[in-house]
């Protein structure tokens, strides 16, 4: 069994500021860290290995510095990765980013699964997972909360809903985004870490894969943000309840009370 | 464990590189050169597992990867609650495998990043959460006799709170004890000793100079410019405390090392 996953290195703050002409994500000087819905897709991955065998390969489309993302995800159990960089694909929005990596797919070939992290948390659009699946025209099942069942042909998977969950079965080939009540994600091993070490991550370019230029980056790109801004910030207070534990438990109980939250 | 204290052997804590590591090869070669030095001047090398919360690479993977020799009575493992059911069974089988007996029980600090054993996990009934005693109780179940285990007392906390729980590991199947940092003579150490005369507890010595970590460990702010001297400090220790052994927390190994063997005398 051949899985793919699907990663993205992203800014590791909630403090990002938004280039005003550009209205993306100024990436320079914050640290990189791997996204960590894509952790839980990694551990699934491995999990299914475990279980069924073959091989997780994982693939990104970024800068070089993706590299060390990809890394991270062979430390945690992967077998080897790819990274998609070429300043062609720059600027490319969530449905042509799907296509590059769809293409990517195709050209790594024989895959049964990909999975992905249910959303970056830069982006949060949760767009990318279901756009391979469109541009491959594979089946799909996003925010899948747990793997009931797994065979060589296909998946019984929960999803999560904002009510409950539903069940249903996938076949083989397809894609799944996953929420991070999946599983929890191993702790890399120093083997796992000495091997992502040594790993050579090949680097693809749009000729490496087909891609059609017209498809890819801000020309490929349908998506027009008008305007973007940060998130007001959270105008929280905070109040300690003083005294015994029995009175500031009563003080608590009635502060509730009196903002309708009880 | 009675005899690594009437032989004086020392416990020597040494902690393995942070997953963060950026040279981890520098870092796996100290350790390595750490582990050595400790094998062969007949100490214990004690391993930690992600002490204070920083997520660090096993002591069992260590030995294993740096295929590092394992004298029974050398090794020991600290063990916390902060991990998977597999992570868990697979430290315990590695130790078996290798032969290393010793295991620090505790519950550790944890993190964000760091899974926690629930309950059900280690067949817990009746509590909210796993803590040393659950674990003691798993291991002592699972692993019947192949294990010496060892867990932690605060004398700092509250001390009916600590005495409590104390019986609770003692029950769980504790059969060592060792403390927090102690840099004077512990009125609850004192009491601890006296409940549990037959029990070895094993003093633990603070050696770096940073006071805001022990500050951290003792739970109350040592000021900075406290005059603390560690080698002296662990002296007053041996004095102060004559029928324990000692526990050497974060051990200069190019300037106090070779000093130690000479303070136990």
């Amino acid at each position: 069994m051949k899985i793919v996953v699907c990663i993205k290195q992203v800014p590791a703050t909630n403090n990002a500021k938004i280039d005003p002409e550009t209205k993306r994500i100024v990436r320079e000087g914050l640290e990189a860290i791997l996204n960590p819905f894509d952790t839980y897709a990694v551990e699934e991955a491995v999990q299914l290995r475990e279980k069924l065998g073959g091989e997780v390969v994982v693939l990104s489309m970024g800068p070089e510095k993706a590299g060390l993302a990809l890394r991270e995800c062979i430390s945690a159990g992967a077998d080897r990765a790819v990274l998609l960089s070429d300043r062609a694909f720059g600027g490319s929005d969530t449905w042509a980013t799907s296509y590059v990596l769809s293409k990517a797919i195709q050209k790594i070939g024989d895959v049964d699964l990909v999975i992905c992290g249910k959303q970056a948390i830069d982006g949060d659009t949760a767009q990318v997972g279901p756009g391979i699946a469109a541009h491959l025209g594979w089946t799909q099942a996003a925010f899948v909360m747990k793997v009931v069942d797994a065979s060589a042909t296909g998946l019984r998977v929960q999803r999560m809903h904002e009510d409950g969950y539903d069940v249903c079965d996938v076949d083989y080939p397809a894609v799944v985004t996953v929420v991070k009540d999946i599983n929890s994600p191993r702790i890399p091993s120093l083997r796992g870490r000495m091997a992502a070490t040594k790993a050579e991550i090949p680097v693809w370019h749009p000729d490496d894969i087909g891609t059609d230029l017209a498809l890819i980056g801000l020309n490929g790109s349908p998506t027009r943000v008008v305007k973007t801004q940060p998130p007001p910030a959270r105008n929280t207070v905070t109040q300690v309840m003083f005294g015994s534990p029995q009175e500031s438990a009563h003080a608590l109980v009635r502060e509730l009370r009196k903002r309708n939250l009880l | 464990m009675r005899h690594h204290i009437e032989n004086k052997v020392y416990h020597v804590e040494i902690l393995p590189p942070k997953q963060e590591s950026e040279k981890l090869d520098a870092d796996l070669a100290t350790f390595a050169e750490k582990y050595a030095r400790v094998m062969d001047s007949g100490y214990c090398a004690c391993i930690t597992d992600n002490a204070m919360g920083h997520l660090a690479f096993q002591g069992t993977e260590m030995i294993a990867e740096l295929d590092l020799p394992v004298h029974p009575e050398q090794v020991m493992i600290h063990l916390n609650t902060f991990h998977t059911l597999a992570s868990l069974r697979e430290i315990l089988d590695a130790c078996k495998a290798k032969g290393i007996k010793y295991l620090l029980v505790i519950s550790g600090d944890g993190s964000e990043r760091l899974p926690k054993l629930e309950p059900s996990d280690i067949g817990a009934t009746g509590v909210l959460s796993v803590t040393s005693v659950e674990l003691l109780r798993y291991i002592g179940r699972e692993y019947p006799g192949d294990f010496v285990l060892g867990v932690a007392f605060n004398p700092y906390e509250p001390a009916d709170h600590e005495f409590e729980k104390m019986e609770r590991k003692m029950a769980a199947g504790a059969t060592f004890v060792i403390t927090q940092p102690l840099i004077e003579r512990n009125a609850q150490v004192d009491a601890l000793l006296a409940k549990y005369p037959d029990v070895p507890v094993i003093v633990e010595a603070w050696m770096s100079k940073k006071l805001h970590l022990l500050s951290e460990a003792v739970g109350y702010t040592i000021p900075e410019d406290t005059a603390f001297d560690p080698i002296e400090t662990l002296k007053l220790l041996h004095r102060t405390y004559p029928k324990c052994g000692v526990y050497l927390s974060l051990l200069g190994f190019k300037t106090q090392y070779p000093l130690i063997s000479e303070t136990w005398t």
